[in-house]
């Protein structure tokens, strides 16, 4: 139940028609008061029932971060009178859901369908929160109104801004491919093909056997050895929820291990992903051959970084615990957090380590760049102190697990994923994979 | 990327997505508020039945404030004298019948009735600073000669009373004429004893001071009001603040229509609080994420080190990153000394080592920045030779 603006202006209008009546005021009052009361109950008695509108919906379930998702609701009448009113489809705020509410116009006994679009504006699942349908009467002046469940929810995806390096980097990749016999050989490189000599070509590739058989000079060529395993591993902890920009560092985290997943995919190796804190947040398994990187974005979608210490021990055993027993490479996406990492990580990390090879990726602060350059009165000395011993706090880190043998990866959240990338189409072309 | 619905929710055949009653759930969330308001209510109602405000005012019988009169009477009740608080001209006069001493202060609140009606009762009056009217009908022949203001007179006179009790704070109006008078201030006299035309005796009092609490002690105001008196029953005759009867309201003189269409106002008033204040369904909460920049940990740092002045520490920080990069730069080994570094550094720039190695290192002596300034100087000295090193950076 609800009144109506035109109910309001109705009663308002009998005002000046008590200060008209002179002598009948009184009666006139009461007599108005009644006939406002009585039109208003008897609106709110023709209108359709509110509850008994039946809605359905359909439409997206997921959308990119950043763009627009539409949502449909089929909103049916099965009243023989015609309904007028307002709907409000109710998402959270961040979903920018518009329009907030639809004008509601159903003959008797018809359906009619409304669409909202949705604009999500954080990433995650993202549930409808109720429609509310407000019936209006005939003349307008009074409403029934009723908030129906009718459950949706849509999931905004991580939005994959690195994709654009994807082409470059795909290009680079393809230069390893049995085009060159000027690679390093090394165990993770197989035989190719045979190709004739050409100046440059190392003398040591030269085929002599193959030479034999032919008129001109053959040389081997190799290519990196493709079906590696690669295990991406998200910290979920309590580092990974500190914003560098506009987002945390896990979201940055994100873009780089996706790129890096397209990129593997695409190379032929087999990714998977472990989401970690202090258990397991979210976890992908290829299985055979073909991408992984929607069933990535999808399992990426719901994370948060929670405010827990991660557990590295457990992190650990999980990896070394996964399946096969074959070399994999494990990519770390964490933060060189000095402290963190000297307490948990490394004394995990000769386990790590003998099995498999370590790659550390993390996201650097530009704003802890910015104060270490900042100069003039003493405070500005004190923040680039500050922002100065920071810094080599996680050159000490870096150089640490450099000597552990992990490879280590430190860039600002621009630069992240392709560095990553680049770091590991080197490997790849060094046969260390 | 998005994708259509696998199973989406079907209206056909699902039950109605209208929600059950909701009037237990809005009882249950009104009832604290309902409990509260409840228990306010009985609280103050509670207090308010303890409380029992005192009556203040000037010569008031019952107040203890300075200028009440409480004391007074007390001390008159415990001598035997019956003291009769009156409030209005009848109930003055009934209680005024016999021998009793009439205490009129506020005489100005009574009209020319009312004093005729005293001045006709054949009960002795004692009246404190009278109106010019309560003088003319209560002490005939008696006039206001002047002021004195805060002077304590002698008595000067024959009347035992004031005799007895000697000086006394009568100094406020003086007045001439009537049989006796005492207290000479300022051309008249501040005690001044009439006869009425109906045989009782009017005193007229020029200064309130000598009934008040706060200077009935003093000189011989006690003796004197107490000598008045007499050992005689009092009736202490305060008018109240007279009403106005017989007026009418504001309201009253509104035109009836006028009124009336308050009625429709008010139910219009009502409907636009329902219009407004009803919401079209719940408000949508949103779980927020946690909001903390990865830098805040380094700038809490910055903090700590500028509050607690932390030289040594901040020069420590700023040496070490520019020693390590400037021992990239010459192309050392991390492992390699103090003074080596600071050699090839000097090598490169022309500088004198030793200085060099002051710079980057400290001196025992002199290793931690005197002050602030110096801190900035230490930093500004770095940042040059950084950039002496390494021109193009």
């Amino acid at each position: 139940m609800a009144v109506t603006g035109r109910a309001v202006a109705l009663a308002f209008a009998a005002v000046p028609v008590v200060l008209a009546a002179g002598a009948l005021a009184a009666w006139a009052a009461w007599a108005s008061v009644a006939l406002v009361v009585v039109l208003i109950g008897a609106d709110a008695a023709l209108a359709p029932s509110a509850r008994r509108v039946r809605l359905e919906r359909s439409g997206d379930t997921s959308v990119r971060l950043g763009e627009t998702a539409r949502v449909e609701l089929v909103v049916a009448n099965p009243s023989g009178r015609a309904l007028r009113g307002v709907l409000r489809d109710a998402w959270p705020p961040s979903t920018g859901a518009d329009p907030a509410r639809h004008r509601l116009r159903v003959p008797g006994g018809e359906r009619r369908r409304l669409e909202t679009v949705l604009r999500p504006k954080r990433r995650g699942d993202h549930a409808s929160a109720g429609v509310t349908v407000r019936c209006l009467g005939p003349l307008g002046l009074a409403a029934r109104q009723a908030t129906h469940t009718v459950p949706w929810s849509l999931r905004a995806l991580p939005p994959f801004h690195s994709r654009r390096h994807l082409p470059g980097k795909l290009a680079r990749l393809r230069e390893l491919d049995g085009r060159t016999s000027a690679l390093v050989r090394g165990q993770g490189s197989e035989f190719d093909s045979l190709r004739e000599y050409v100046p440059g070509d190392d003398v040591r590739s030269i085929d002599w056997r193959a030479t034999a058989r032919r008129e001109s000079v053959v040389v081997r060529t190799w290519r990196p050895e493709r079906d590696r395993r690669i295990l991406l591993v998200l910290d979920t902890g309590r580092t990974s929820a500190g914003r560098v920009g506009d987002e945390p560092r896990l979201d940055h985290s994100m873009d780089a291990a996706l790129l890096l997943a397209a990129l593997a995919a695409k190379a032929g190796d087999r990714v998977d992903l472990l989401a970690f804190d202090r258990r397991v947040r979210a976890q992908v398994r290829t299985r055979g051959r073909g991408t992984s990187v929607p069933a990535m974005v999808q399992a990426m979608a719901p994370l948060e970084a929670a405010l827990v210490e991660s557990d590295p021990a457990a992190m650990a055993a999980s990896v070394l615990g996964g399946q096969g027993r074959s070399r994999r490479l494990v990519v770390l996406l964490t933060d060189l957090n000095a402290s963190a990492l000297e307490e948990g990580l490394l004394p995990m990390l000769p386990a790590l380590t003998s099995r498999h090879t370590v790659m550390l990726a993390a996201v650097s602060d530009p704003a802890v760049e910015a104060m270490a350059a900042e100069r003039g009165d003493a405070h500005a000395v004190y923040r680039s102190a500050a922002a100065r011993r920071t810094m080599a706090d996680r050159r000490r880190v870096t150089a640490e697990l450099r000597k552990r043998g992990v490879e280590v990866v430190d860039a600002p959240p621009e630069t992240i994923a392709p560095a990553l990338a680049d770091a590991y189409i080197t490997m790849k072309a060094q046969g260390r994979l | 990327m998005t994708t259509a619905a696998p199973t989406a929710p079907s209206a056909s055949d699902a039950p109605p997505t209208a929600p059950p009653s909701q009037a237990g759930a809005r009882w249950r969330r009104a009832r604290g508020p309902i409990a509260v308001v409840a228990v306010l209510v009985l609280l103050s109602f509670a207090v308010s039945l303890g409380a029992r405000p005192e009556r203040t005012g000037s010569l008031e019988p019952e107040a203890s404030t300075p200028e009440g009169s409480r004391a007074l009477v007390n001390i008159l009740e415990e001598r035997g004298s019956e003291v009769t608080v009156a409030r209005d001209s009848a109930s003055a006069l009934d209680a005024a019948s016999g021998d009793a001493l009439v205490v009129l202060s506020s005489s100005h609140r009574l009209t020319r009735g009312e004093l005729e009606r005293l001045a006709g009762s054949g009960a002795d009056v004692l009246a404190v600073q009278p109106t010019g009217p309560a003088l003319r009908l209560l002490a005939p022949g008696v006039e206001t000669a002047g002021r004195g203001d805060g002077v304590t007179p002698e008595p000067e006179c024959r009347l035992p009373a004031a005799r007895a009790a000697g000086s006394a704070d009568a100094g406020g109006e003086s007045y001439s004429g009537g049989t006796t008078g005492c207290y000479p201030v300022d051309g008249g006299d501040g005690l001044v004893v009439a006869e009425r035309p109906d045989g009782a005796a009017t005193t007229v009092l020029g200064d309130r001071a000598p009934l008040t609490n706060a200077n009935l002690g003093q000189e011989g105001n006690a003796a004197l009001m107490l000598n008045l008196v007499d050992g005689r029953d009092v009736v202490w005759f305060l008018p109240d603040v007279p009403v106005q009867s017989g007026q009418s309201t504001m309201w009253d003189l509104l035109p009836p229509s006028l009124r009336w269409s308050l009625v429709p106002l008010g139910a219009a008033l009502l409907l636009l609080a329902l219009w407004r204040g009803r919401r079209l369904g719940p408000l949508v909460t949103e779980r927020l994420p946690v909001v903390v920049r990865a830098a805040e940990t380094t700038e809490g740092r910055a903090r700590l080190y500028a509050a607690r002045r932390a030289r040594d520490r901040a020069a420590a920080a700023l040496r070490a990153d520019a020693a390590e990069r400037l021992r990239t730069a010459v192309g050392l080994a991390a492992d390699t000394d103090a003074d080596a570094v600071a050699a090839a550094v000097a090598l490169r720039t022309g500088d004198d080592p030793v200085q060099v190695r002051r710079l980057l290192y400290g001196a025992p002596e002199d290793g931690v920045p005197a002050d602030d300034t110096a801190l900035a100087a230490l930093a500004d000295d770095l940042d040059r030779l950084e950039r002496r090193l390494s021109p193009g950076a």
